[in-house]
């Protein structure tokens, strides 16, 4: 397993590149943004330690571009200022994981062991209605490329119309599909779920039929096979 | 916090006795007064000094009438006037019907100084009826002052037939001193007319002029007072909407003011955007600072964190203070930096939204579903940050008890309040520890890390903006907080 390290303190990057190497990763290390930038894009890292205050460009700014150019390796922030704001526009801009400094070591493994696990077999059949995508493996969906940000209850009622897509799903049955069985069930939070996941793929795309469901149908003018 | 609730009560209490000191009291305290003063005083002299010209002038116009009346009649007198060889006077007739009746109120006599200084009367005019006219004793030494002159002169007394009676009337008198051709003696013309009508003439139009001089003032007045409260309305608005502003109703004076007034709600709008400026900043420093301290601490834990013995231990052991030390200052510095801010509003859904796709990221291994629910228009009446640090502690610590189902749900519950509640299907917390939880926000469980950490962020903040946290049991098992924010509609 490779892992890059992106981190300016030169006795932590020590420390870390040492642990890491003792759980068995073959590291590499980055001492600040554009370095960093660099081996991530040209590297096929199976996962990335990136430090959010770095020198040159910030870590939010990697790991945009990153995100921008396509690739999805996951990654793992570390903040030192533990704002939840800083943890928000770590995960806007494609993070995976956070850990807030001064953190233990084995946290650290630990939260990587899982992020590797999560990630390991990504490639698989997609779902697609016009310009929306979902990974059913990765649980993660797309609309014209945009990732999705969606809330577990939101991506099964996405994944749940993508897969009966065209045809009208009355909502008791969505709330069926929705929740667990211990889960309480109220129609109306169909309509809930229904205006928040609007809200993020375009108002359009799911239609209401009255008195019977939901449709979910492509834009007028996309091309099924995009 | 206490400065201002004292000064809210100050604010109300004052409003009574200030509408009447606004206009009573001390002039150079209120502008309102000021104004209404100045402007009050200036028309009470325009309107007395208009007032008193126009009734003299009045009077003078009819008293030179008269004036002339009279010396027409002792021109037609003088001109009947004929002396006598014998050293006496005689008067042909006089046309004048009024001076033939009998008090008709139209007089004339013919006078000439005595060896006394008095004046003795000579001749008089048939209505006269045998009285005489009112002679001042200055009159002879001003007549021979000036010779051929006419001297007017009120005789407020008028003609008392028998000295008193009812037909005491006010005369206005006329006298000239003349030479008569064959005479060597000066001659006293005298001439009165009854002064009763002008005088009440005068008298109401003296009552009619200062009626309506009264009136206008106080229209005037009115207006004054009016075109003031109106004039200075504005300020007013201005003042309410810097007072919703310090109370966190409005972010900045949003309404546009007239020419006079407007840069001024625009600097106080720069003064806020300056405010929020320094607030970032003093953010900024903190960030840094915390950078700064807790890169090295990492370094420490993790070096003695790998090594055995009483050094490291103790090494671990102090890091571990200073690092809940910098954290517990950097809080402070922070709630410092909230004091100061004004206004802010954030709503519930996105952050909650963020949170919870965030969060379930994070614990995905877990499964954990957050089921959250938020009223669209509910916001949060304070900083987004500080939101962000309420529900992401609360909820992360939620996803670590949780077994797989997290629910939030947000409402308003009242004027300007609202409550989050956040539960879990964990384990839950026994209740002798939810005091200790919310008091120290002490580290329940060593195993995972921060938890405690976060509820003491919660508290402090929570106290910062005047809510209030609970912890209780969940009917899903586990911890159901339930935290109580201020809050406003957007």
């Amino acid at each position: 397993m490779r892992v890059l390290l992106v981190e300016d303190d030169a006795d932590l990057s020590r420390q870390l590149k040492g642990a890491l190497s003792d759980a068995g990763y073959a590291v590499d290390h980055a001492a600040d943004g554009e370095e960093a930038h660099f081996l991530g894009d040209t590297e096929p890292y199976d996962v990335i330690v990136l430090d959010l205050g770095l020198p040159k460009i910030d870590g939010v700014s990697v790991l945009e571009r990153w995100r921008r150019e396509g690739k999805t390796t996951p990654v793992l922030i570390l903040t030192a200022r533990g704002a939840w704001s800083d943890k928000v526009s770590g995960f806007d801009a494609g993070a995976d994981d956070y850990l807030t400094k001064p953190f233990h070591t084995e946290e650290l493994l630990a939260r990587l062991r899982a992020l590797l696990r999560r990630s390991a077999g990504i490639a698989s059949s997609t779902l697609s209605c016009g310009g929306l995508r979902l990974d059913p493996r990765a649980a993660r969906a797309s609309v014209n490329g945009e990732p999705l940000r969606l809330t577990s209850l939101e991506y099964r009622l996405l994944h749940y119309l993508m897969m009966h897509q065209g045809r009208v799903i009355s909502r008791t049955e969505l709330v069926e599909h929705l929740y667990d069985q211990d889960f309480d069930r109220d129609s109306n939070t169909i309509e809930v779920f229904v205006g928040r996941l609007r809200k993020k793929i375009g108002p359009d795309r799911i239609e209401t039929v009255r008195g019977l469901g939901y449709r979910l149908t492509p834009l007028p003018g996309e091309s099924e096979a995009t | 916090m206490t400065d201002d609730s004292g000064g809210a009560v100050d604010t109300e209490a004052a409003t009574e006795p200030r509408a009447w000191g606004r206009w009573f009291g001390r002039p150079g305290r209120s502008l309102t007064r000021r104004l209404i003063w100045l402007a009050s005083a200036w028309i009470v002299l325009a309107l007395v000094l208009t007032g008193w010209a126009l009734t003299n002038q009045y009077q003078e116009t009819a008293l030179r009438r008269l004036g002339n009346v009279l010396a027409d009649t002792i021109d037609e007198v003088v001109l009947a006037s004929n002396a006598q060889t014998d050293g006496t006077l005689a008067v042909s007739e006089v046309k004048d019907d009024r001076t033939l009746r009998a008090l008709s109120g139209k007089y004339w006599a013919v006078a000439e100084p005595g060896p006394d200084g008095r004046l003795r009367i000579l001749v008089r005019s048939p209505s006269l009826a045998g009285e005489s006219l009112t002679i001042p004793d200055e009159l002879p030494d001003r007549l021979a002052g000036a010779r051929g002159a006419v001297i007017s002169y009120n005789d407020p007394d008028g003609l008392r037939p028998g000295g008193e009676g009812p037909l005491g009337v006010p005369l206005r008198v006329a006298a000239s001193m003349k030479q008569l051709p064959g005479r060597d003696a000066p001659v006293v013309f005298l001439a009165g007319i009854d002064r009763s009508n002008i005088d009440r003439d005068t008298q109401q139009f003296a009552t009619f002029t200062w009626t309506a001089l009264l009136i206008l003032g106080l229209g005037l007045v009115i207006a004054v007072f009016l075109q003031v409260q109106i004039g200075l309305r504005p300020l007013y608005a201005l003042r309410n909407e810097i007072a919703d502003v310090r109370k966190g109703r409005a972010a900045r004076i949003a309404r546009s003011y007239p020419l006079e007034i407007q840069p001024l709600a625009e600097q106080v709008n720069r003064l806020l955007d300056h405010n929020q400026e320094t607030v970032e900043r003093q953010r900024t420093h903190v960030g840094n600072l915390a950078h700064a301290l807790k890169t090295p601490l990492s370094v420490m834990l993790a070096e003695a964190g790998s090594a055995k013995g009483p050094l490291p231990d103790m090494v671990r052991r102090q890091t571990e203070v200073m690092k809940a030390q910098v954290d517990h200052h950097l809080r402070r510095a922070r709630a410092a930096a909230r004091a100061q801010m004004l206004g802010e509003i954030t709503p519930i859904e996105p952050v909650l939204d963020e949170m919870a796709v965030m969060l379930e990221r994070v614990f995905e291994d877990k499964g954990v579903v957050i089921d959250w629910r938020a009223p669209e228009d509910l916001a949060f009446r304070g900083e987004r940050q500080d939101l962000q640090e309420l529900l992401g502690n609360l909820l992360e610590n939620a996803c670590k008890w949780a077994k797989r189902r997290v629910r939030v749900s947000a409402g308003a519950t009242g004027l300007g309040q609202m409550v989050v509640v956040v539960e879990d299907d964990g384990p839950g917390l026994p209740e002798e520890q939810r005091e200790a939880a919310l008091l120290r926000g002490a580290r329940m469980d060593e195993t995972t890390p921060g938890s405690g950490l976060g509820l003491s962020i919660v508290v402090e903040l929570t106290r910062a903006y005047g809510g209030r946290i609970s912890l209780a049991d969940s009917e899903l098992g586990g911890l159901r907080a339930v935290l109580e924010l201020p809050s406003a509609e957007c």
